[in-house]
């Protein structure tokens, strides 16, 4: 951990830094920055969650345990519909579609505990009309 | 000498069956009495402070809530295992079961807590309602059928009118609690709640609740002494939650008026001592437009606590392991006023850009500006793993001031200064609250994180400069110190052989 005194634009910052694994965490006058601490060689890191874009997989957001599958493979889907249920910290999460399509494959099932970007659901896009 | 040896109450060795900041809250107490710990603990905690602390400690069982933390079995037999005489159950978990106070006090270990009776006849939210109902105290409409079928809850739901509340009987600390807007939602939200009833409580009872859209969560801290005498201790003021879970409580409501106070307050005394209370209960109410509703009622201490302690100058874990000594009773003039504001902030490990979402990871540095009117409640510390078995509730930070604007400035001021690294931590969504008109203004209900805060905050803007120093900074860290002589050529200028301090 280090800490330095820092004047940027006339103001005085205090910051406190630290390499925590692969990230580095930065405090400085009440705010807390986190950087990839690994220097940029053009690699794209992974999606989290594929939550903004539109995608056509949904991967767990979080770890934690499948509760609920409300979508087997075959069926269709909509846009904001409810594909299944996580929980994780004793808390529901609904993950729902963000497009329109079919279930191509369902890779786990209720009660499976999942890791951190895992790939629970594949969802074949619906052809545009 | 031994520490027990100190000590002349019935408890010598207490057994806590919990874990994190309240497993911490209460090693103090016993610390202070001269009574021993025992952590009854899980696989995934023996990297938390509450494990460094104990002069005991048992293993119960894996990492999952219902191998170990859920397991009344465990935590008995490890509590007599150690030769503990008592178990102090903290919240959550065990601490509202019933079976388990039952269990403890059969195997002879007492139990910090109210009787098995009066967590049976409070803590089950129907039977609660039915003796609200006896005392006179209003309740908000809503279904506590025994059919619980989807059918019947969805048909009831229509019948007392959307929004309406689905909520677990066994339940407490927002799990399983949905909110229904129309009957194309309704079973959906049933069946979950139904399901988060069963895995957090061992039961998939809920009750209806017509949801009151602009009441106030406010909530009074009842203690019954030895002697059986019930008092209320003031009230506190949670209304702002998110997802029924509350984030930021207060003590006192800034709502009440003195008459408003005294009624609710006698209302929270008659229900508990028709119960036969004894320890620290809390009687929640909702409040709205003058009026009041009775909610429930928490047969426990309360996450937020402290700010009743706060302001009052009371310890009421102390007064609940000396309680259940038979050594705790009131005296006419104790606590019958309140002094200053004391507010409480729960810091949870999440995301507050990304909409709460829960982080998980080893802690790095973790920092607490000490000071007059700050308390930090905390279970872990640098190299503690945040797991996703439990709560995400990593810290409370609690502040006293002489009034309600002071203590939201020293909050603002004291979280920008906390330092909490390796998981992400809803600070700057607890500053973003705590700066909010509506907050200040204290006229906040629970539905202003919905109303406000429903979007993640955005992170905030930096000037190029600022920027650029970021950059600076990561270059740094990234690659280990380095002479002048380096192979980073001419004119860089690492900046750690300029100002930084190896701590």
């Amino acid at each position: 951990m280090q800490k330095m005194d820092k004047k940027i634009g006339g103001e005085m910052y205090k910051v406190v830094a630290q390499c925590v694994d692969d990230k580095i965490w930065i405090h400085m006058n009440g705010e807390t920055i986190v950087l990839d601490a690994e220097v940029s060689t053009g690699r794209r890191r992974g999606k989290s969650s594929g939550k903004d874009a539109k995608s056509n997989v949904i991967l767990a957001p979080m770890p934690g345990k499948i509760t609920k599958l409300f979508k087997k493979q075959g069926e269709l889907v909509v846009i904001g519909e409810s594909v299944l249920v996580m929980e994780a910290m004793k808390m529901e999460y609904t993950l729902k579609a963000n497009i329109n399509g079919t279930i191509k494959k369902v890779a786990f099932k209720e009660g499976d505990q999942v890791v951190l970007g895992a790939q629970i659901v594949d969802i074949e896009p619906a052809k545009e009309v | 000498m031994k520490k027990s040896d100190l000590s002349n109450l019935a408890i010598k060795r207490l057994a806590i069956a919990n874990r994190g900041e309240v497993a911490v809250r209460i090693i103090k107490a016993c610390e202070e009495l001269g009574i021993e710990t025992v952590l009854l603990h899980s696989d995934a905690d023996i990297n938390s402070r509450a494990y460094r602390m104990a002069d005991h400690k048992v293993c119960i069982g894996g990492s999952l809530p219902a191998e170990s933390y859920l397991n009344i079995k465990s935590n008995v037999h490890g509590a007599l295992a150690k030769n503990a005489d008592a178990i102090h159950p903290g919240f959550g978990f065990l601490s509202e079961n019933a079976d388990f106070a039952q269990a403890c006090t059969e195997a002879g270990l007492i139990f910090v807590g109210p009787s098995a009776d009066a967590i049976r006849s409070l803590g089950d939210k129907v039977h609660c309602k039915e003796l609200a109902k006896k005392c006179g105290i209003p309740l908000v409409p809503g279904y506590e059928g025994e059919d619980q079928s989807v059918e019947k809850l969805s048909q009831e739901a229509e019948r007392i009118g959307y929004p309406v509340i689905v909520k677990a009987a066994a339940g407490g600390g927002g799990r399983g609690m949905k909110l229904i807007t129309n009957l194309a939602d309704a079973r959906e939200r049933i069946e979950s709640a139904q399901r988060e009833s069963l895995s957090a409580f061992g039961s998939a009872k809920v009750f209806l609740e017509k949801y009151l859209d602009r009441a106030k969560h406010i909530e009074f801290q009842v203690f019954g002494d030895s002697v059986g005498k019930v008092r209320h201790l003031f009230e506190r003021e949670c209304s702002v939650q998110r997802r029924h879970q509350k984030i930021i409580e207060e003590a006192t409501s800034p709502s009440l008026t003195p008459e408003l106070r005294r009624k609710m307050g006698e209302a929270a005394i008659l229900i508990a001592q028709t119960a036969g209370y004894r320890s620290a209960g809390t009687v929640e109410f909702l409040f709205q437009d003058n009026e009041f509703y009775l909610l429930e009622v928490n047969t426990r201490l309360q996450v937020e606590h402290p700010v009743t302690e706060m302001v009052l100058g009371i310890d009421l874990v102390k007064a609940q392991i000396l309680n259940a000594c038979k050594n705790f009773i009131f005296s006419e003039d104790q606590y019958k006023s309140f002094q200053g504001h004391s507010i409480e902030c729960r810091v949870y490990a999440e995301n507050s850009y990304a909409g709460g979402m829960p982080s998980t990871g080893k802690l790095g540095h973790v920092y607490f500006p000490e000071g007059p009117g700050r308390r930090f409640e905390y279970g872990f510390e640098e190299g503690d793993v945040i797991t996703s078995f439990y709560d995400p509730m990593i810290a409370k930070v609690i502040v006293w001031d002489e009034s309600r604007p002071r203590a939201i400035q020293k909050m603002i001021e004291v979280l920008n200064q906390s330092i909490i690294f390796g998981v992400h931590t809803n600070i700057p969504y607890l500053k973003a609250i705590l700066s909010h008109p509506e907050f200040i203004a204290g006229t906040m209900t629970t539905q202003f994180i919905g109303k406000y805060f429903a979007e993640p905050i955005k992170p905030p803007t930096r000037s190029t400069e600022m920027n650029a120093f970021i950059e600076e900074i990561k270059k740094a860290m990234t690659k280990p110190p380095v002479s002048k002589t380096s192979s980073m050529g001419e004119g860089y200028q690492n900046p750690w052989t300029e100002y930084w301090r190896i701590c």
